[in-house]
């Protein structure tokens, strides 16, 4: 059942929901904010790559999916289908810039906002209907603020919780609104397939279909033990999110990191130890000033290559914790000197684990170097102010001139907040 | 090969020295035990390359050789058979298979090559002393849960042994606390030694020593240092490292002293710690006249308080401790009181049994 914004008896009848949970949207965020910016591409197929040597398509605008374009095709193949698809770089930095402002914006209903990617938010209103009214009111006000804050386009979803909300929103794009009140969405549910609900992947699925689950009203039939058993925790919330209960809450804040990494693709086939360890360096570099950022240290790191065969990794420690790149690159040059044999090259990633608050307990026998801490300081201040990379190791010069990607992970604060 | 014992005679020397044989191995024989069946009777051998164990048990009527035997399975069977059983075991030198029989149970077991088994090198460049068998255990329970491990600085991940002016002294650190403890012994005073013992060494060590009044015997070589007890041997090879200078950093200049319960302050903190952030581990103590507070709180905002009544007058401080690092220290001490020693919010707390100047606990304070 889609509503339209409209004022529907819905609206009207102030039924207090026992949970309400708004999930939005945004209708092809990275493309729609380019064609908003940039006129000429209105109403025109456009995709989005990495740089203008990306050769993937990140996410394309509603007229290029109207020529069968989609996320993760080949650009060669996307042309194919679309000859007259425009293809633009990401702009990163751009698009977390407007997902923060969307998102600040949304506090203005509930502080309860849970950042679920670059382009979805959750919001629980269960507890502001005395103050804004029904859920169905506060979810158009929220539909409304997103094109006011943004002049983007998103799709909602309102229901008792946040699996049913995320299915109701996919119903209607773009610019949909889908309402699930709580006691209608086990019924609603009943017919669609398990592996349409957000958490439900393949693997999960095949399980299922096993034990004759196919619809989420087949769910009802099997034992909750038999996913618990299997599943542990989240088997039993599958259980539950089929018959239109998740249970699951919001996530507010960001959950302190389990590691802190950064990671490249390096030219295919790379043998060169002076070209593998600039993009070391680099990445050290990223691991470090993001660790300083955070105030966060660790002293125990994952270095790892990416080989034809796999990945060769390591994960070596520092007698004390750091937030210091030398140490670091100390660490990645004994790894490419002791572990790696010369086989060619695909990928580098550089992980602090572990990550804790830096400088809490004081050692016996060794203090830090107080002399580093203030060189890492200047740097990380001039880099704050001219942007990353001004002040840097000269190595860094010959460094990878591929741009910085957003990753799915990203959140408008905390250490998530990276590009 | 052939002999047969009784049950309690050799299930607890097998179970004393099995503690060594690693669960995972490289080298198949390594989890395997020798026999060896002589004139003086049974001795039971189990090595991990760094630290070899020997029980010895006197046997009746018994065929002389050597074997090496599974040592898990040999255990797991002993400790199977029915109390005060007779166990038979047999060698089929053919077959090389070992047979082990009791009342209507038969076990056929693999062998591998006795000469397989490695052996550590004899203990060379020997200093010898004796000391009561309780001193050493007492020496090696009151310090060795400060040693580190896994920490990149090896030679902290293990127990220092030191003899020096007639002393000999037990010292563990894992860079955040220290522990020393020293005790007289039979040693002439200009003697001097300084040797790490390895941490998986200490435990096994521990485990054989017993409170009993009876000495030991100790042998410290250039790589090896051994401890021959009436039944058994133990060797473990030596930490080739330098240990920190521990006393650099027992502080001698802290100016606020305090005298607690020992008990009242365990419990307190014991308290304590359940709020405190389960990873870190940090609890804010804060020192007045008469008083220390002691207070943590996690991340989910829950929160503890204590206040423990103390001797102490003085200024106040307010410093943060790991509180695991507290209770360590506080669970070995067994004085009725326990004195602390502290500076300011940056330096190290001394704790000692109060009246007793035998063991030194050092803790490094956290910022919170």
């Amino acid at each position: 059942m889609n509503i339209r914004p409209s004022d529907t008896p819905r609206d009207a009848c102030p039924v207090h929901w026992p949970r309400a949970i708004i999930l939005l949207d945004m209708n092809a965020f990275f493309a729609a904010i380019e064609q908003r910016d940039n006129p000429a591409w209105r109403g025109r197929p456009l995709a989005i790559t990495n740089g203008a040597q990306g050769t993937c398509v990140i996410t394309c605008s509603y007229e290029a999916r109207a020529w069968g374009v989609k996320t993760g095709m080949r650009l060669r193949e996307a042309r194919r289908l679309c000859p007259e698809l425009i293809q633009c770089p990401a702009r990163p930095y751009r698009y977390a810039a407007v997902s923060t402002a969307i998102m600040q914006a949304l506090t203005a209903i509930t502080p309860d906002v849970e950042v679920f990617s670059v382009d979805e938010a959750f919001l629980d209103v269960t507890r502001c209907q005395r103050l804004h009214g029904t859920p169905v009111r506060m979810a158009r006000r929220a539909q409304r603020l997103v094109h006011e804050t943004s002049g983007l386009l998103c799709s909602v979803g309102v229901s008792g919780d946040k699996t049913t909300a995320k299915y109701a929103a996919k119903l209607d794009k773009p610019n949909g609104f889908t309402v699930i009140p709580p006691w209608e969405a086990r019924d609603r549910l009943r017919d669609v397939p398990v592996t349409e609900l957000c958490g439900v992947n393949r693997g999960i699925g095949r399980f299922l279909a096993e034990h004759g689950v196919h619809t989420c009203g087949d769910m009802a039939r099997l034992p909750i033990s038999v996913l618990a058993r299997r599943f542990g925790n989240p088997g039993r919330r599958i259980w539950y999110m089929a018959q239109g209960a998740d249970p699951e809450k919001l996530q507010l804040g960001v959950a302190a990191p389990k590691s802190v990494g950064h990671g490249k693709v390096v030219p295919p086939g790379t043998r060169d130890c002076q070209t593998l360890l600039v993009y070391l360096e680099h990445m050290a570099e990223k691991v470090a000033a993001r660790l300083r950022r955070h105030r966060l240290q660790a002293s125990h790191f994952f270095i790892g290559l990416r080989l034809p065969a796999g990945w060769l990794g390591d994960k070596p420690r520092t007698s004390l914790p750091t937030d210091d790149s030398a140490q670091i690159m100390a660490l990645c040059r004994h790894f490419l000197s002791t572990v790696w044999r010369g086989e060619p090259v695909a990928q580098i990633q550089v992980t602090a684990l572990n990550p804790r608050p830096a400088n809490t307990q004081l050692d016996l026998f060794q203090y830090a170097d107080e002399r580093r801490q203030r060189v890492n300081a200047a740097q990380d201040a001039v880099n704050e102010r001219y942007g990353e990379f001004t002040l840097a190791p000269a190595r860094l010069l010959n460094r990878s001139s591929m741009p910085n990607v957003i990753s799915p992970a990203w959140k408008p604060s905390g250490h998530r907040k990276t590009v | 090969m052939k002999f047969s014992i009784q049950r309690e005679s050799i299930l607890k020397p097998l179970q004393t020295i099995t503690g060594v044989v690693e669960r995972r191995q490289t080298l198949p024989v390594l989890s395997n035990l020798l026999l060896s069946v002589g004139n003086e009777g049974l001795s039971m051998t189990t090595t991990d390359l760094e630290v070899e164990m020997v029980a010895r048990v006197s046997l009746e009527g018994a065929e002389a050789g050597d074997i090496t035997l599974p040592a898990r399975k040999l255990v797991d069977i002993c400790k199977a058979l029915p109390e005060g059983a007779q166990i038979d075991i047999v060698y089929d030198e053919e077959k090389e298979r070992a047979t082990i029989k009791s009342g209507r149970s038969r076990f056929n077991l693999t062998t591998l090559p006795v000469s397989e088994f490695p052996n550590i090198e004899e203990v060379k460049g020997v200093f010898e002393f004796e000391v009561p068998q309780k001193v050493l255990k007492q020496l090696i329970d009151k310090t060795a849960f400060a040693m580190a491990q896994q920490d990149v600085r090896y030679y902290l991940n293990g127990l220092l042994l030191e003899v020096d002016s007639g002393m000999i002294r037990t010292v563990a650190t894992d860079g955040h606390r220290l522990a020393v403890c020293e005790h007289e012994a039979n040693v002439s005073p200009g003697e001097k030694i300084q040797v790490i013992l390895p941490r998986k060494g200490v435990m096994e060590l521990a485990r054989l020593l017993s409170e009993g009044d009876e000495p030991v015997k100790v042998m410290v070589g250039n790589n090896h240092l051994s401890v021959v007890l009436e039944e058994y041997s133990f060797t473990s090879k030596l930490i080739d490292g330098k240990f920190p200078d521990y006393q650099r950093v027992i502080p001698r200049d802290s100016d606020k002293d305090v005298t607690a319960d020992h008990e009242l302050l365990r419990q307190a903190l014991v308290r304590t710690s359940i709020l405190s952030n389960e990873k870190y581990r940090g609890i804010r103590l804060r020192l007045q006249d008469g008083l220390i507070q002691a207070q943590a709180n996690n991340p989910e905002m829950e929160e503890a308080e204590e206040e423990i009544e103390v001797q102490y007058t003085g200024p106040r401080l307010e410093i943060g401790f790991n509180v695991s690092y507290l209770l360590e220290a506080l669970n070995v001490i067994d004085t009725p009181n326990v004195k602390l020693a502290l500076g300011d919010a940056n330096s190290s707390c001394v704790m000692r049994p109060e009246g007793q100047s035998a063991c030194t606990y050092v803790i490094m304070p956290m910022r919170l």
